[in-house]
């Protein structure tokens, strides 16, 4: 296996994604203990997927034409941006151990490959990726790719993928409330 | 034919308190009712075998160039393809002129989710959000994953 893959002259490129490959499983493994499996989670996801799907009934079956119906879609609105938030606010301190993970992650790749380029680019990238993408590396050849790059796109496909393929994507009817939700403009 | 959809949409919610489960035999059946996350899950998923699919091919072929992300002639794909629904035209055919005008990773794929929603499931977009929230579905992870595979296989069997 070994000699096999040392006959790849890229074959710095599969480590990479392999070592992504664990760090997204450690990384959803690290929030399911933290989040996912508690109790205030399970009912706060619930909640916005019930208040998301009533939402959804409420605007396309019943169309507001009465002030009473517009009040009581604000009203599910409203606490469905209070959900949202909720859950933002939870995720919190697993979003922090996952950084740490993935700080420590990059650190040991960047001290693994730094210098070297760990796969071939088939296109020359936009001069705003090239900074990403031939980051560390020496010379003008602008379709040799870094670590860095690999890695960007490894962990975006494989965690977001992971994540959906385990149903710990975010609820789609979640609006993006934030942590510091703007003034509702209609009470105003 | 598609308030009727609509409201067969609704009611099953309303009725059943959950949504029925999913039945790989409703990926191809036009008289289907679907729940707006399922629907965004399959259309998510299918930009992703995609890109893996033409990620794989382009870097076994292999292609070289940024013309094959870009999104480019994406105004004449799209106004081609709204062209074809129009008509009626099959999705195969649909498939094979994307390609050819497109040659592009984005416009084919948004070719392909776009001819399966409207051709194939004959879906109303304005009940699930409208073209933008179906076509978003999964599309930078398909990226991402697209580039992924091109950049490995182009590495590695050309290297």
């Amino acid at each position: 296996m070994a000699t096999l893959l040392s006959g790849f002259k890229y074959s710095d490129s599969l480590a990479v994604v392999g070592i992504s490959i664990c760090t997204a499983f450690l990384c959803e493994g690290i929030s399911w203990i933290l989040i996912y499996r508690t109790s205030s989670y399970k009912s706060l996801r619930s909640t916005i997927d019930k208040a998301s799907k009533k939402l959804e009934t409420m605007k396309t079956v019943d169309k507001p034409s009465k002030k009473s119906k517009t009040k009581k879609i604000d009203r599910v609105e409203t606490s469905l941006k209070e959900s949202s938030r909720d859950l933002s606010l939870s995720k919190l301190k697993s979003g922090a151990v996952v950084a740490l993970v993935l700080f420590v992650v990059f650190g040991l790749l960047n001290s693994l490959f730094e210098g070297k380029p760990v796969a071939k680019l088939p296109f020359v990238p936009v001069s705003i990726v090239q900074k990403m993408s031939h980051r560390g590396l020496q010379g003008g050849d602008m379709t040799d790719c870094s670590m860095a790059f690999l890695y960007f796109l490894c962990s975006i496909s494989i965690r977001t993928n992971l994540q959906k393929f385990l149903g710990f994507a975010p609820p789609r009817g979640a609006p993006n409330a934030g942590l510091f939700p703007m003034p509702d403009p209609k009470t105003n | 034919m598609k308030e009727g959809k609509l409201v067969k949409f609704n009611l099953q919610q309303l009725q059943n308190g959950h949504v029925a489960p999913f039945k790989l035999s409703k990926l191809l059946d036009p008289e289907a009712s679907w729940d707006k996350d399922q629907l965004g899950d399959v259309l998510h998923w299918i930009r992703q075998v995609v890109a893996l699919v033409c990620g794989l091919l382009w870097g076994a072929i292999p292609f070289v160039g940024a013309i094959w992300i870009v999104l480019l002639f994406h105004c004449t794909a799209m106004a081609l393809a709204d062209a074809m629904h129009l008509c009626h035209i099959s999705f195969g055919y649909s498939f094979l002129s994307l390609e050819i005008i497109g040659q592009g990773f984005l416009v084919l794929s948004s070719g392909i989710i776009y001819g399966y929603y409207a051709i194939i499931l004959k879906i109303d977009e304005e009940d699930f959000g409208g073209h933008g929230t179906l076509l978003q579905e999964g599309l930078f992870a398909s990226l991402t994953l697209f580039l992924l595979a091109w950049i490995l296989v182009y590495s590695l069997a050309h290297f």
